[in-house]
């Protein structure tokens, strides 16, 4: 069966799979109403390894071998001419001579994988993850960039990789929306509302913002001047007279959801809060997302708040950071070292907490921007845009333990050894949610779209980086 | 959140393999890029043979070659009959009249209404109803909004994250409207929107009558697609790449809202489910390209034409002139009356910008505590290469050029900004003149100034100050401490009212503690909005500084640093007493000049159009997998092949005759409607099948942009063809189409289930019962507007605006005016759908939308109890039923659910109500309002019923 329709409501479905009707035939069948309501949990293609991704996203391009690809070139270059030939570079009549990288890798870990002396943390977990260096993508546009990494092409208005995980799998927790967003509370990531949008996907896939605040859903609290017995009263009213229409047209499944909705939204009410309290966790978990210190307080605040909602099923939680922050077109080693003081430790200590809790077998952590940088400076002191190569690593859910995938060549510009493409890597984070990336498309302009777009893309998993 | 729904009847999946990574940004597209060209679309092609022959692409025979028993109900029963199934009976009055209301213009009927009809015993009764909707003003605002979503209608132009405005969008909306309003025939209207220009015969300069101009707001359709040329910004291959986006988009809408055919698949290769090549797409392309020719681009905003009736001009000038002088003397009063009254505060530091020296004098590159120049490169004084300063017609421009990085122009001399005692204060002001210097580039993103400026670069916390003051032309005005660097901290923001030019802004900070101050920001001399609270630390001894970034350049005037003035006896009290009047007199002052700016319009005659460059074609080239960087053959306008006559002939492509453009879209456009031709077939059924679909949920062809061979089959094609050769027959009449479809036994049957129906036709695919419907986003948000009685009378004109608020809510700002307007009128922004609105549904636009999806969602719900306008207009329509029915409790109760659900409440349902009401009174008895309280609620309860939200 095409799974593109597993989602439309079961009256579509009523008494159909008995006539071992295909997809062909499905889909003239469609209802009157492409209705979907409520998101049940759906089995996947297969069987997943993870339940749950947290995408901890790094807004602006982090810099790959100033953090997680060491080079010994550019700093024997450091100050000459980029000798490897010609450079794809975006701020054409900024680019300088090579750069050298300011801060000393170490090996981490009992596997020994090679980190900046910026990710002590990140480095106590080496053993956790598996660090891809030998990505690329097809933009060294920030916002195309961006949706490529999001929604697998450059153009607005499709859907993030967050929405497809909900249209394939559904969600494990009705009273929480299925893909939470932890903003930053300085203000909106570049291209805005659109990292979490849902796209042509209905909106019931798209990602819910939760702010901070009395109110972290919009909507979410009654109106201040209707105390609970009022509410109450009104919910009763709605669901008595609603009742009776529905008595009037018994098949209509639809119509049952909506009742069953208001219940849900009120149920809501409480469970969003609860799940945002942070006054039940332990003063020592506090201290390992690094709340007892400013320049950590605020994202460990939000890394704990994604495990709690994972905890609580929630499908896919994502973390940004306000504007582009890992842009650093000057001041390139201040910038990082201001950066990774604020996210090393709460992003290690979300994986640790997550393991000593047995979810991190079944929850996929995820750290990575949009694309890399160049080995030679921008300015002063800075590195410009790079789409050829750039980093990222991956904890949990199926992902190798201390392994290091992909080489770049001798300056870290181009990924050269077990290149990734993001389609790649898309495919193979579907495959580990039990979502075969082939199998999820949806009817869109006259033709089935998917994420991974294989056809186009050659998206293939990546079994090397799966245990 | 597109939420748009496109149906695709078959699931052919090729076997995956690599074909390479397509890196590109113009590459990624569409489907098929590089290798799927050649040896796959060999192997893998499914149709080839039988596609000339599809049923779509055949010329529709004549009405009378149907057979005389032909009709609706005659379709819709065969099938029945096949499937051993009967109609059901009519639906009774109210529900019909309140079907017919919503369908044809989106919003209930009136109680009175309803009355009228169920009364109405006479013969005739049912069609006389329906001419009075058909009729109404509301109808085009419905239909119209129907076509727009089929045309990929915006107010926006998309493409970037800017999502830039359309401002004269509208114009085009209320053509539409117009249109349908008055049953122009399909075939012209189409006509006038690919060639009005052309059609028009006009000639820019020309004075213009209501027609031409018609004609020329029609074209508007073919740049409905999203347009980033404006703002394109990367290396030649990117701008080219933006601009054939507009232009592949356009053609985009034309294959899915007229052709019914996936267009863009063919613009890489042939397409490999339909008989359209890549030699149709770019012969096609060819008949666009003069209007959007890549090597002489216009961009949007200039893709402008003024048009103007005799006189027109003349008369909005002299209106706009008494408006200018009616607003300068309202600034000079308040001016005058502030420079009288204002008690002199202690000036530390002033320049005007007008004594002719050098602006080294007073300003530096460099901080006055600082040991070296901030920023790289650091600022050139008395220069105009950027980023630089100098004086400039008595005034100071900044100029900024560089991509990013910060740096700043600060005074030479530093200032203390802690004032010594409790009470007393220090600010600076300055005049903003422009956003941008000689009106040149985009307006400055953001006015940054900087106090207690001392080290640019240093790096530890220790050394505070660097308060940088990040004005916001949007609204709260952001600060920072320490600022730059990764010592920088956010402190929130100050202030609610945005940077104009012609204002004067700044920030005042005010001792009210031991180691306690307040930042506050000020507007014309007076305090706005919100403030905040600095340390001791926070504000060391330092300059005052303009912040350069980012290419924000602007220009100030008078600057001024002045502190309060507590050693002359009385200053305290008088200063008091002056703030206060000035608070007062400042609210007072903008109101007027509000009011004065709700007077203006404006410039008449200017109208967003697309026409063609000139009556020479240029060069059009095939691009090989869609890539402009490896054009192929020169091509030419042609017809696609596969729309053959009867005789099998393709109509040879003669461009039309016109002056001052090439006659391609005309002779394009007269061909698609070419009587009798297979296209003009095709192109009456896409439209009578969306026609169809917005009576009945669904097409007869499921997908109402594919009629192709990928599309879905028909569930009835003999009823799609005769529809189509009728509606053909009438001249292309919209209405007489609509009374056909209203007038069938078919749409008047109930919604009611029966059970052996239902178990043999779930989906109501044979039309045995007209199908239960929920109310799509507009028309929840009208109808609640409606029956609480606030519907607003606008029926044309630019957009109500939609701001996001601070939290990220999308809301339509109630105090402004034409606040209640339809939701046709409300900015359709492309990034920016309001809150309300996309919660059920309502798309933003990507392409365009045949079709939406439909959700039943927990978040509607919350919509409906807890959102402000859900609870306003509970409010609202508690006070008309007190309007309506004083105190008659069950009147009340009786016109509250026939004003929401089209019937009165049986007897149970008013008890429910009845006992409902008691509860909320005592739940409230405690406050005087109680009665109201419990009305509201009760009222915005109905607005969750599904006899509310559900069409039957």
């Amino acid at each position: 069966m095409n799974r593109a329709f597993d989602s439309i409501s079961r009256r579509a479905f009523l008494g159909r799979s008995a006539g071992g009707l295909g997809a062909l035939a499905l889909a003239q069948l469609l209802g009157p109403q492409l209705a979907f309501a409520s998101n049940p949990p759906k089995p996947g293609h297969h069987r997943p390894r993870a339940k749950a991704i947290i995408s901890l996203f790094q807004h602006g391009g982090p810099s790959q071998m100033d953090l997680f690809d060491c080079k010994p070139a550019l700093n024997k270059w450091s100050g000459k001419p980029y000798p490897g030939g010609e450079l794809e570079v975006h701020f054409d009549k900024q680019a300088g001579n090579v750069l050298g990288a300011p801060y000393a890798f170490h090996p981490r870990g009992q596997c020994g994988m090679e980190l900046s002396e910026l990710l002590p943390h990140t480095g106590s977990i080496a053993d956790e993850i598996t660090l891809v260096r030998s990505m690329t993508t097809g933009s060294v546009d920030h916002e195309s960039a961006l949706r490529i990494i999001h929604t697998g092409r450059f153009l607005a208005g499709l859907p993030t990789l967050g929405s497809w995980v909900l249209y394939g799998l559904g969600s494990e927790n009705e009273n929480l929306p299925a893909y939470v967003v932890l903003g930053d509370p300085g203000g909106l990531p570049v291209d805005g509302e659109r990292n979490w949008s849902s796209g042509f996907l209905p909106a019931i896939y798209q990602g819910t913002p939760f702010r901070s605040g009395d109110s972290p859903v919009f909507n979410l609290q009654t109106p201040a001047h209707i105390p609970p017995q009022a509410r109450a009263n009104q919910l009763g009213l709605l669901k008595a007279l609603n009742q009776r229409h529905a008595a009037r047209f018994p098949e209509n499944t639809e119509l049952t959801a909506r009742i069953a909705n208001f219940e849900t939204a009120a149920r809501m009410q409480t469970a969003v809060p609860e799940a945002l309290d942070l006054s039940g966790e332990s003063e020592a978990t506090k201290k390992l997302y690094g709340l007892d210190k400013p320049e950590t307080e605020e994202y460990g605040r939000r890394c704990l708040l994604a495990r709690r909602l994972v905890e609580r099923g929630v499908r896919y939680v994502q973390l940004f950071l306000s504007g582009q922050p890992w842009d650093t077109h000057d001041k390139n080693a201040e910038r990082l070292k201001g950066l990774c003081a604020k996210t090393d430790q709460p992003s290690a200590a979300l994986v640790r907490d997550l393991k000593a809790r047995g979810l991190l077998d079944s929850t996929i952590v995820l750290w990575t921007g949009e694309f890399g940088r160049l080995p030679i400076s921008q300015g002063k002191d800075g590195r410009d845009h790079n789409r050829h190569a750039f980093s990222l690593w991956a904890a949990g859910g199926g992902f190798k333990k201390g392994y290091v995938h992909g080489a770049t060549d001798e300056f870290g510009y181009k990924s050269v050894q077990d290149v990734v493409s993001v389609h790649d890597f898309h495919a193979t984070l579907l495959h580990t949610m039990g979502v075969d990336h082939r199998a999820l498309h949806f009817p869109h302009e006259g033709r089935d779209a998917s994420l991974t777009d294989s056809e186009v893309t050659g998206a293939n998993i990546v079994p090397a980086l799966l245990a | 959140m597109n939420r748009c729904q496109h149906v695709y009847r078959e699931s052919t999946r090729p076997g995956v393999r690599r074909v390479g990574l397509i890196l590109g940004v113009a590459v990624t597209v569409m489907l098929g890029a590089a290798a799927l060209a050649s040896d796959e679309a060999k192997s893998k092609t499914p149709v080839a043979p039988a596609a000339g022959n599809h049923w779509s692409f055949q010329p529709l025979r004549p009405v009378a070659a149907l057979g005389s028993e032909a009709s609706i109900d005659y379709f819709v029963r065969r099938k029945l009959r096949e499937a051993k199934l009967a109609p059901s009976r009519e639906a009774d009055r109210a529900t019909l009249v309140r079907r017919v209301a919503f369908v044809l213009t989106g919003l209930p009927p009136t109680p009175e209404e309803i009355a009228a009809f169920v009364a109405d015993k006479s013969s005739g009764a049912y069609e006389r109803m329906v001419e009075r909707y058909l009729n109404s003003p509301r109808h085009g605002e419905r239909w119209g909004k129907h076509w727009l979503d089929a045309a990929g209608y915006a107010d926006s132009n998309g493409y970037f994250n800017a999502d830039t405005d359309r401002p004269l969008a509208y114009r085009y909306r209320d053509y539409v409207i117009r249109s349908v309003n008055r049953d122009k025939p399909f075939d012209q209207f189409v006509r006038e929107q690919i060639a009005g220009d052309e059609l028009s015969g006009w000639k820019r300069g020309e004075p213009a009558t209501p027609e031409i101009i018609e004609l020329l707001e029609a074209t508007h359709y073919l740049r409905n697609g999203q347009d980033g040329s404006g703002e394109s910004d990367g290396n030649p291959d990117e701008v080219r790449t933006d601009r054939y986006y507009a232009l592949e988009s356009a053609m985009q809408i034309i294959g899915s809202s007229l052709l019914g055919v996936t267009m863009q698949c063919a613009k890489c290769h042939d397409h490999k489910f339909e008989p359209l090549t890549i030699k149709d797409y770019y012969a096609l392309q060819a008949v666009l390209y003069p209007a959007f020719n890549i090597d002489k681009w216009v961009k949007p905003n200039d893709r402008v034409v003024h048009a103007n009736l005799p006189g027109e001009l003349e008369t909005w000038q002299a209106a706009e002139k008494k408006l200018d002088a009616e607003l300068a003397e309202l600034k000079s009063q308040f001016k005058t009356w502030q420079a009288t009254n204002q008690p002199g505060g202690w000036r530390l530091f002033s320049d005007g910008f007008n004594d002719g020296e050098p602006l080294t004098k007073r300003w530096s590159n460099t901080a006055p505590t600082d040991d070296a120049p901030a920023g790289s490169p650091a600022v050139t004084l008395d220069s105009d290469k950027a980023p630089a300063a100098r004086v400039k017609d008595g005034a100071l421009e900044i100029i900024e050029g560089g991509g990013s990085g910060d740096r700043w122009l600060s005074t030479k001399d530093a200032f203390e900004w802690r004032p010594g005692a409790v009470g007393q204060w220090i600010q600076v002001t300055f005049d903003l003149v422009a956003t941008k210097i000689d009106g040149k580039g985009g307006s400055a993103e953001r006015i940054g100034y900087v106090i207690a400026a001392r080290d640019f670069n240093d790096n530890g916390d220790t050394d505070r100050g660097n308060i940088l003051i990040d004005g916001n032309p949007g609204g709260a005005t952001s600060v920072h401490v320490d600022y730059p660097g990764a010592d920088s901290k956010s402190r929130g923001s100050i202030g609610e009212t945005g940077y104009k030019s012609g204002h004067n802004y700044g920030v005042r900070i005010t001792r009210t503690a031991t180691n306690e101050f307040t930042l506050e920001h000020l507007v014309d001399g007076a305090v706005d909005g919100a403030s905040l609270k600095l340390k001791e630390r926070d504000l060391p001894e330092g300059g005052f500084a303009f912040e350069y970034c980012c290419g924000r350049s602007f220009v100030v005037d008078n600057v001024i640093i002045e502190g309060s003035n507590d050693s002359e006896p009385g200053w305290v009290a008088k200063n008091e007493r002056f703030q206060k009047e000035l608070a007062e007199r400042k609210k007072a002052f903008d109101k007027a000049t509000k009011a004065v700016a709700a007077k203006r319009s404006p410039k008449p005659g200017r109208i967003a159009w697309v026409s063609d460059g000139s009556a020479e074609a240029p060069e059009v080239r095939l691009l090989k997998r869609g890539n402009h960087k490896t054009p192929g053959d020169v091509v030419t306008p042609s017809f696609p092949a596969f729309l053959k006559t009867r005789d099998g002939r393709v109509a040879n492509f003669q461009p039309a005759k016109t002056t001052a453009t090439t006659g391609r879209r005309l002779a394009w456009a007269n061909w698609l409607t070419e009587a009798n031709s297979p296209q003009a077939s095709l192109l009456a059924r896409v439209t009578v099948n969306r026609v169809w679909q917005h009576y009945f949920g669904v097409g007869i062809v499921a997908t109402p942009d594919n009629l192709g061979l990928s599309g879905a089959k028909p569930s009835h094609p003999e009823l799609l063809d005769w529809l189509a050769s009728k509606f053909i027959e009438s001249g292309w009449s919209m209405k007489a189409l609509h009374r056909l479809i209203l007038e069938s036994a078919t749409f008047r049957q109930t919604s009611a289930p029966r059970s052996r129906a239902v178990e043999r036709d779930p989906d109501n695919h044979l039309l045995w019962r007209y199908p239960v419907r929920r109310l799509d986003a507009e028309a929840i948000r009208d109808a609640m507007l409606a029956v609480s009685g606030r519907l607003s009378s606008k029926t044309n004109g630019p957009y109500v605006p939609t701001p996001r608020n601070g939290i990220g809510e999308v809301l339509v700002d109630e105090a402004k005016p034409d606040a209640f307007a339809r939701s046709i009128f409300v900015q359709h922004r492309r990034t920016q759908v309001p809150t309300f609105l996309g919660t059920f549904d309502a798309p933003s636009v990507v392409f365009n939308c045949t079709r939406r999806a439909e959700t039943t969602m927990p978040l509607q719900s919350l919509s409906l109890l807890n959102s402000e306008f859900s609870v306003k207009r509970g409010e609202d329509l508690a006070q008309r039923l007190a309007r309506d029915c004083g105190t008659d409790e069950v009147a009340k109760i009786r016109r509250g659910f026939l004003l929401t659900t089209g019937r009165e409440p049986d007897s149970a349902e008013r008890k429910m109500a009845t006992r409902f009401l008691a509860e909320q009174r005592r739940v409230y008895a405690d406050r005087k309002d109680a009665d109201a309280r419990a009305w509201a609620d009760f009222c915005q309860s109905l607005f969750g019923l599904n006899s509310f939200l559900y069409l039957e």
